[in-house]
């Protein structure tokens, strides 16, 4: 039981790094940002896969605004700003139930389980 | 309380919730955004008179409407564009992501009440939060007192005439 | 006429539920048991009705002229049967007394069909009150039907709803016996076997419709994209994951009495999770694209009968105080691993669930309308299901009560899946795959052990190891498809070349525009030719423009490379130019090919021996 914590926290660390910040995988970081971008006139789609207008206006503005070297968080920051909350599909950090969810139902039920395992 | 009675009574504390939003929730336009007008708007040349607007030009209250030879809901609503020029109301016209040609000849054929003319790329539209075309604006004194997302209806306008 | 039978049937059906609940069965002298088959097949009769009304286009019919059209392809005409809200409710209707009559054949015990035919009456209601497909309409020869809607004009649209919902209501049975294992606290081995059983076959149809569906949105919505989290999506995600912890948790609910409780609430729970998922689409709560244009009060409706199943689940669990023993495991061992797989299974399902509906929740609450998509649930629900995974490569080999087996093979598989994994990294110069690599490897690397090792002549041993290994596949395909996955756009303009050279090298050609009438639609198709190497690859993406409705469909045309495939379709197409989206999509075959394992696997289970 130990052995498994201690895996699950190593791993637990490993993804929250990985999908916060680092980039590790694909090289096209601007695909990989418009992913996160919703389409508010399509039906849960990102921008990235819609084509209406609004997605590829989108596409387009933010991309000028990065190659004249805007950062991508400030351009979101400036999104959220304009658009509301919901043209981002990652929650702010406010809403640290969602964030934290994951880990935290699975203390809850181990406390609820632990009686089950006796001690040899 | 036994413990595997805390997920059944959340999951109806949950539905109970749910019933109450959705009889509770109304499509209520939001205008929390109180955006601030875009300068670029004030920046672009209008495309008939090559001139940039200056506030001192603008009535206290005024339209922006957002449209494109494209789109057939822009043609629907034009005829009230048309109605609430004749009764005096400056309206500025952006050409959202078009094509110049049929710009003109959409504006030649179905008759212009804008007082100005600014053709957008996106920028504009993209600070402004616009979500489609057609897309209205209603300013009074500088701030956007509304904004009908799609093409506008008589109720709509009703109180400018 | 048919409308009249339809509505008849409905009326027939709710009579005799009454008589079979009053008991007045031998005053109009049948037996209980005729009674019985008498509700089930009037429960069943209704969407035969409405399939036949669809298939001679009777226009006297709402629904018909809603969803058909005069010449619509006979198929398609049959299919639209179930492509409206009221048509899927139906469905429902009719695949609860399908599986009730057929149940009847195994167990006929009164107890247990009371309950069935209970929640079937409480559908007959939801329909007749507010749902009701056979609504009368003036025929006129002027009609000719509104059409199905395009989108839904394809073969596995057929396929995949009614799969799904054979996999959702099958979850009634595992329910009801749940249900009746609790009341009569009869907690007898035969009857979880039989819950086993039963949930299998709904595991089967439910995994079976949900790559359906995923396979479907591939071959249709046009950007390379199998899976979204869309919420329809999440909602028949859920009850997979309850029914895959329901099925492992009866693994020890039957060799060892234990983990009871558990199973038989896993068993509530997934039915719960198939009809509060079918009501969150229904209402107006939840955007997406698989929303039915239906009002509010519809949904609402559907809260009626996941509220009484919540008040069953609740009374039961209340009732069960005395009768449990608690159950102790030994740290290591297969009885605690397989509750760990529960425990991490619901949570999966929790917080999927969770991500779900929290928009409601925090624009009722927080005022904001927050959007949750992929990147929420990546790391939610990989962080949750990875250690599951690694579990899942040695689970099986640890014996129960108390593990004997030795430590040193379990090193020596970690060790490889190390090796290997730094090895990918190197290789691809992608942490996430070489991370999948390593997550996923040990499955298979322990698969190759013990195939090599003893070969057993047992179905069951093969249905598992076959379940295990396409999991681990499943997952290697996805992170490297995902990942790998490459996309361009080209522009052929009308005067200029038809040969233009994609950024790998390779060259594209527009071979030819062709424009072609068929009965209810007209295609424009594009013929494309990619040269790779001396290999040529053709595709032919098209726009379609149905009629009467003048719907523009824009089809998928994909080619394959071995395990890879070229996805194209058409971005615009103009007087002078044509613009052409074209995704490389690696391994995607091997991630359809691993699911087609699964799905395989499970049937093995089903068919040995009971």
């Amino acid at each position: 039981m130990k052995i498994l914590r201690n895996i699950y926290k190593l791993f637990f660390i490993f993804f929250f790094i990985l999908f916060t910040n680092i980039s590790l995988g694909n090289v096209n970081q601007l695909t990989d940002y418009y992913k996160t971008i919703r389409c508010l006139v399509c039906e849960g789609q990102s921008i990235q896969e819609s084509d209406t207008e609004f997605a590829i206006n989108l596409k387009e503005q933010i991309q000028e605004k990065y190659n004249s070297g805007m950062e991508l968080n400030q351009i979101n920051q400036e999104l959220i700003k304009i658009y509301g909350e919901e043209i981002s599909f990652n929650p702010s950090n406010d809403h640290f139930v969602l964030w934290g969810l994951p880990l935290f139902l699975l203390i809850i039920i181990l406390f609820l389980v632990k009686d089950k395992y006796r001690k040899n | 309380m036994r413990k595997s009675l805390i997920l059944p009574v959340l999951g109806l504390a949950i539905l109970t919730i749910c019933v109450f939003f959705s009889l509770l929730s109304n499509n209520e336009e939001d205008n929390k955004k109180n955006i601030d007008l875009p300068l670029m708007m004030f920046d672009t040349p209008g495309f008939y008179d090559m001139k940039t607007l200056n506030q001192k030009m603008l009535d206290d209250v005024y339209i922006i409407n957002f449209f494109a030879s494209w789109c057939k809901p822009c043609l629907a609503e034009h005829p009230l564009l048309m109605e609430l020029q004749s009764k005096g109301m400056q309206i500025i016209g952006v050409n959202f992501r078009d094509d110049e040609d049929n710009f003109v000849e959409w504006i030649n054929e179905h008759g212009n009440p804008f007082f100005h003319i600014i053709r957008d790329d996106g920028s504009i539209a993209y600070e402004m939060g616009l979500i489609g075309v057609p897309e209205t604006f209603f300013i009074e004194k500088s701030k956007i007192q509304k904004k009908v997302q799609g093409p506008l209806f008589y109720e709509d306008i009703e109180k400018y005439l | 006429m048919i409308s009249l039978l339809g509505n008849f049937s409905f009326y027939l059906t709710l009579f005799f539920i009454v008589i079979f609940y009053l008991g007045w069965g031998k005053k109009i002298l049948l037996k209980d048991q005729i009674l019985l088959n008498l509700i089930y097949i009037f429960g069943i009769a209704p969407f035969l009705f409405l399939v036949i009304g669809f298939t001679i286009s009777d226009f006297s019919i709402l629904n018909v002229i809603q969803n058909s059209y005069i010449n619509d392809p006979l198929f398609f005409k049959i299919t639209s049967a179930w492509g409206s809200h009221e048509g899927s409710i139906l469905l429902w209707l009719f695949l609860i007394n399908f599986f009730g009559i057929i149940f009847l054949k195994s167990n006929n015990n009164l107890q247990i069909h009371k309950q069935i035919i209970f929640i079937s009456s409480l559908f007959v209601l939801y329909l007749l009150l507010s749902s009701n497909p056979f609504v009368y309409v003036e025929n006129s020869s002027e009609i000719v039907g509104l059409g199905l809607n395009p989108i839904l004009q394809h073969i596995l649209f057929v396929i995949h709803p009614p799969t799904l919902f054979l996999g959702y209501i099958g979850l009634i049975i595992p329910f009801v016996l749940a249900s009746h294992i609790l009341v009569t606290k009869d907690f007898s081995q035969n009857l979880y076997k039989q819950m086993l059983f039963w949930s299998k076959i709904s595991w089967f149809f439910l995994t079976f419709g949900i790559v359906l569906g995923s396979y479907w949105a591939y071959s249709e919505l046009g950007w390379g994209g199998w899976w979204f989290w869309d919420p329809v999506e999440n909602i028949s995600l859920i009850p997979w994951l309850l029914n895959t912890a329901l099925i492992h948790s009866l693994q020890v609910s039957i060799k060892n009495d234990q983990l009871k409780l558990w199973s038989l609430n896993l068993a509530l729970y997934s039915f719960i999770a198939a009809v509060f998922g079918t009501f969150l689409v229904r209402s107006n709560l939840i955007v997406s694209v698989h929303s039915f244009a239906t009002d509010p009060l519809r949904g609402l409706f559907l809260i009626v009968i996941i509220a009484y199943l919540f008040f069953v689940t609740i009374k039961l669990n209340i009732k069960s105080v005395i009768h449990f023993n608690q159950d102790t495991f030994s740290l290591v061992s297969k009885e605690s691993f397989l509750l760990l797989n529960n425990i991490f299974f619901i949570a999966a399902a929790l917080t999927v669930f969770i991500g779900t509906v929290y928009p409601l929740f925090s624009e009722l609450f927080f005022q904001s309308s927050v959007s949750i998509g992929a990147p929420y649930y990546n790391f939610a629900f990989n962080i949750l299901m990875s250690p599951i995974i690694l579990l899942m490569a040695f689970a099986p080999q640890i014996s129960w009560d108390k593990n004997k087996n030795k430590k040193n093979k379990f090193l020596i598989t970690i060790l490889i899946a190390g090796c290997i994994s730094i090895i990918a990294f190197l290789y691809s110069s992608n942490f996430y795959f070489a991370l999948s690599i390593f997550i996923a490897s040990p499955i298979i690397i322990q698969s190759l052990f013990l195939i090599f090792k003893e070969f057993k002549k047992d179905i069951r041993f093969y249905s598992q190891w076959l379940a295990h290994l396409s999991i681990a596949i499943f997952i290697i395909a996805a992170v490297y498809t995902e990942q790998f996955d490459q996309e361009e756009n080209f522009v052929f303009e009308k005067n200029g070349s038809s040969q233009i050279v994609m950024s790998n090298g390779n060259s594209i050609y527009l071979k030819n525009i062709k424009d072609t009438s068929f009965i209810n639609y007209q295609e424009i198709l594009v013929e494309l030719l990619i040269m790779n190497d001396e290999t040529e690859y053709l595709l032919f993406p098209s726009k379609n423009i149905y009629q009467p409705s003048g719907q523009v469909t824009n089809e998928v045309s994909t080619v394959n490379q071995w395990l890879h495939q070229y996805y194209a379709t058409i971005s615009s197409i103009e007087s002078d130019r044509v613009a052409i989206n074209l995704v490389y999509k690696p391994m995607i075959n091997l991630l359809w090919i691993s699911t087609i394992m699964l799905v395989f696997s499970i049937f093995l289970s089903i068919i040995k021996k009971r």
